[in-house]
């Protein structure tokens, strides 16, 4: 049997490990401390910040496997939905840019997009049915 | 899916996160299934009716029984 309140801890505290990085490594870069460094060693933090996405990605799979049939159906549907409005909206906006005049909006504003999003819809996703 | 999940545990006077320890899955669990947000795997359903001490077509109402085949044709 599967205990889903273990899980859910497991997931809660791995969340915050992992968006503490990621808000980390995002706050020091627009605070400027990444300025003076050279070309190969940003390109490298910029490959670190995908780091705590992908461990948030593999952390959210976990609760998925270890918790119970409906808490993992309504976690796996939440992250469909959200990661499906993410691409529509990011893509809407790259259009936007590419023929409307729109500003550029920075890639990296995905991963907080998809967060908020997530946030918002998840009381309208309360059923694994419908 | 109709089911008397809610009815059976109030009779057998357990609180749904009694019920849920009892079958393995949360609370939450059980609140959706009670409220038609979540139909059961055939695992869960067993499950339920064994704590129930009752065949599982007592516990959830088979709405494929009443002469109607899966694709909704008369047999």
């Amino acid at each position: 049997m599967k205990d889903t309140k273990k899980a859910f801890t497991r997931y809660v505290w791995r969340t915050l490990l992992f968006m503490a990085s990621y808000v980390l490594l995002n706050v020091s870069a627009i605070a400027g401390t990444v300025d003076h460094l050279s070309l190969p060693t940003l390109w490298l933090y910029s490959a670190l910040v995908a780091f705590p996405i992908a461990a948030q990605i593999y952390v959210t799979l976990s609760l998925v496997r270890d918790s119970d049939e409906f808490v993992g159906a309504l976690m796996a549907k939440r992250m469909i939905v959200a990661m499906g409005l993410t691409i529509a909206l990011f893509s809407a906006w790259g259009f936007a840019e590419s023929y409307a005049h729109a500003p550029h909006a920075p890639g990296w504003l995905t991963y907080p997009l998809f967060w908020a999003l997530f946030g918002v819809t998840s009381p309208f996703v309360q059923s694994t049915k419908r | 899916m109709i089911n008397s999940v809610r009815d059976l545990r109030i009779s057998y006077g357990w609180t749904q996160a009694e019920l849920g320890a009892r079958v393995g899955v949360s609370r939450q669990a059980i609140i959706a299934i009670e409220s038609d947000r979540h139909d059961p795997s055939l695992e869960l359903a067993f499950r339920l009716a064994a704590v129930f001490k009752r065949p599982v077509e007592e516990v959830f109402t088979n709405a494929f029984t009443s002469a109607q085949s899966p694709s909704g044709t008369s047999q």
